[in-house]
């Protein structure tokens, strides 16, 4: 049982590092910073109590926010394997999106920061 | 139309009726007593200092019926002062003169012409009225129908309650052989513009002294004419309320109004209202049996020539008629009726009494509440100790008021101690039941005391036990010698009673007593109130919050490795001004962001966040576009 584990973990691993381009390798990495910030932040929360909780909220969100407009606004549409599905959106275009989204995020993570 | 007589006549069966019906009519709350007309007097008595002062003064002590100190100086100041050429100048010179005796005075022509041409439809109504005084007051002649039709013209453009009253005294002025109808019904109309307050006061919205002078010019009038004013009698007692309520006079003018009202309803032919004034408190007693009573007429003046009736006395308790159809007797200035004639029982009587002489009394039916005080008495008074197991017959001692017990008497867990008593009217032996009777219990050591109260039983023989179980708390337990007092109080009493009957010895069960008797003292300081302040929430320690600041920043750290493995690089960085721009840009709004967290609010963030968003889109379009093109 382990053993198929771990060859389906290599097998990932191979196929991962040969078929993906650099540019969403690059992405890739911030998603992975971005989540682990996360559940850092989750797990003191759990560990250490909720005060002040506005801050804990903002940062919570923050990081799952951005991590959902990396992952599934510009991954998704900057993949070009994906791009028969969004024909008229460039890369540029997504990026774009995603910086645009982000700013206002931010701004209401800020306001609610405290 | 009735005439006078039967209208009168119609009058006194109504109140007739009314009397029988027991209602209460309405009698004057307000006179002017010696002490007001003392002031009016000093008021209207200050030295003269122009025409129409000397008017108000002259005229103003002549309807009281008194007469100015000096005449022939005040004589001679009215024909120094007066001002030929203004009419209203020589109305009251001319006024003044004819009250004061005496005094002569020559008229030019030249003022009669001046006097004659302001009599006319082209003066007002104010300047016919001056000038047709002026020429009465100095006995000239004067064309009244003329004057008549003059006034009634003016009148009808002028209308205002004063230049209404203005008119009704200038008609006084004219002949009777005029149509002064028209006039006196005007009368009628400014009754009816009066404002009714409470039910009590009758007067103008103008004020006391308008009112004044309306009374003073309808009864001037009514009186020249003869026909009895159109103003009901109530409603004469309420202008007496509105006018004599004033205590205070400010102005001479008012001083002025007040005396003239008064003085006309001491006398004219119509409406005469009296006061009936009882000889200090109405209240009658073994040693005063006799209710004086004084009659007279708003100026406080006497009126003896009367007669005085008592209608009817009743007992306020039980509405017994008491009295009937009794005649008071006159004694000097003051009518007396020996009420203790009858022997009323002690207590409170309204009496309804009735002044008659003259067909002109208004409110000349009173009602008065008249006292009967009579003397208590205390007469068999036992006190006792009641066994509380009944086994040993109660001992009874007798006391006489007001010597005091001999001895001491017990009251503990055993006995009970009580005393019974009766309360009697001395002078008809009758049973009382005051509104005080109490028993006061004072411990000679503490200085307590306790008061509680004797009831009267069925036959009228009150009672008081105490039981030491019962009342401990009362008496917070303390036992000792208490002295006994009986108070006895009434308003019908005229020898209330404070009695030091014995004294007790009261014995609490040893448990309950307290080590000290504190005495209550309700108002020592109350322990202080600690504000509790909201707890600041509970924080972890620095170290903790620490540790985790620096773990939540590992990841950045392996963020940058994990791009220098996977070679992301920043080598196709083209220097285009665009994409400085916007690299600019997004740096700054970064840096915004920044600032809005520790400085801005969200308005002012927004503004700035719109400048710099939109460059950093622009560039970045720019950018992009450029970028797009070369892939």
């Amino acid at each position: 049982m382990a053993g198929s584990v771990r060859a389906v973990a290599r097998r990932f691993l191979s196929e991962y590092g040969g078929g993906t381009a650099g540019r969403l390798k690059a992405l890739d990495a911030f998603l992975l910073y971005v989540l682990l910030t996360g559940a850092l932040q989750f797990g003191y929360c759990l560990g250490v109590g909720t005060f002040p909780f506005n801050s804990f909220l903002s940062g919570f969100i923050s990081a799952v926010g951005s991590f959902i407009l990396g992952a599934v606004c510009l991954r998704i549409q900057i993949n070009p394997q994906n791009k028969g599905e969004f024909q008229g959106i460039s890369p540029e275009r997504a990026f774009a999106d995603f910086l645009f989204a982000n700013t206002i995020l931010h701004l209401v993570v800020i306001n609610f920061v405290g | 139309y009735l005439s006078a007589g039967s209208r009168l006549r119609l009058e006194a069966a109504f109140s007739f009726l009314l009397l029988l019906a027991g209602a209460q009519a309405l009698v004057p709350s307000h006179r002017l007593a010696a002490r007001d007309l003392a002031r009016l007097r000093a008021v209207l008595e200050r030295p003269l200092t122009d025409v129409r002062s000397a008017y108000y003064s002259i005229v103003g002590l002549n309807s009281l019926g008194l007469r100015v100190a000096d005449e022939k100086a005040a004589c001679k100041f009215i024909k120094s002062h007066v001002d030929s050429s203004s009419v209203e100048s020589l109305f009251y010179a001319a006024q003044s003169i004819q009250v004061l005796s005496g005094c002569e005075v020559t008229i030019s022509n030249e003022t009669r012409e001046l006097l004659l041409a302001a009599v006319s439809e082209d003066s007002s109504v104010t300047q016919i009225f001056h000038a047709v005084g002026a020429l009465s007051g100095f006995g000239l002649p004067l064309a009244s129908q003329e004057a008549l039709s003059a006034l009634t013209a003016r009148l009808s453009k002028e209308e205002s309650v004063l230049t209404t009253i203005q008119a009704l005294e200038t008609a006084s002025y004219l002949s009777q052989q005029a149509d002064l109808s028209s006039i006196v019904e005007e009368i009628e109309d400014l009754v009816a513009r009066l404002d009714d307050l409470g039910g009590v006061y009758l007067q103008f919205e103008e004020g006391i002294e308008t009112t004044a002078l309306f009374v003073a010019a309808a009864y001037k009038l009514s009186d020249h004419v003869g026909t009895e004013p159109a103003i009901k009698e109530d409603q004469v007692i309420q202008l007496v309320n509105a006018i004599f309520s004033k205590k205070n006079f400010e102005t001479l003018s008012e001083a002025f109004s007040v005396a003239r009202a008064a003085g006309s309803l001491s006398q004219n032919r119509f409406h005469l209202p009296l006061i009936v004034v009882p000889d200090g408190p109405a209240a009658v007693s073994h040693h005063q049996p006799l209710l004086r009573l004084q009659v007279t007429n708003v100026m406080s003046q006497l009126l003896t020539q009367v007669s005085v009736k008592l209608d009817q006395a009743k007992s306020v308790s039980n509405k017994a008629t008491v009295l009937q159809q009794l005649p008071f007797t006159l004694s000097g200035d003051f009518f007396e009726l020996n009420f203790m004639s009858v022997k009323p029982a002690s207590g409170y009587y309204d009496f309804s009494i009735s002044v008659d002489g003259d067909k002109r009394f208004i409110a000349n039916k009173v009602e008065l509440k008249v006292k009967v005080s009579t003397e208590v008495g205390i007469t068999n008074v036992d006190l006792s100790t009641v066994d509380k197991d009944q086994s040993i017959a109660p001992k009874t001692t007798r006391v006489a008021y007001p010597a005091k017990a001999k001895g001491s008497f017990i009251a503990d867990s055993h006995q009970n101690f009580a005393l019974s008593f009766q309360l009697i009217d001395v002078n008809s032996g009758a049973e009382l039941i005051p509104h005080q009777t109490f028993v006061r219990l004072h411990n000679q050591k503490t200085g307590q005391e306790v008061v509680f109260v004797a009831e009267p039983d069925s036959k009228n023989v009150y009672k008081f036990e105490l039981d030491t179980s019962e009342r401990k708390t009362e008496f917070d337990s303390a036992s000792g010698t208490y002295t006994l007092y009986l108070i006895i109080g009434d308003a019908t009493l005229e020898n209330p009673i404070l009695w030091n009957v014995a004294d007790v010895v009261i014995t609490f069960p040893e448990e309950d007593a307290p080590s000290t008797v504190q005495s209550k003292n309700l108002f020592v300081p109350k322990p202080e109130i600690q504000h509790l302040f909201r707890e600041p929430e509970k924080r972890p320690p620095t170290v903790v919050s620490n540790t985790f600041t620096a773990l939540v920043l590992s990841p950045l750290l392996l963020l940058l490795i994990l791009w220098i493995k996977i070679g992301a690089n920043i080598s196709n960085f083209s220097f285009a001004p665009s994409t400085i721009v916007f690299h600019m840009g997004h740096a700054a709004m970064l840096g915004l962001m920044y600032v809005y967290w520790t400085q801005l609010n969200m308005f002012q963030t927004l503004k700035y966040l719109a400048i710099l968003g939109g460059i950093t889109f622009l560039a970045g379009n720019r950018m992009l576009a450029q970028k797009a093109v070369k892939r």
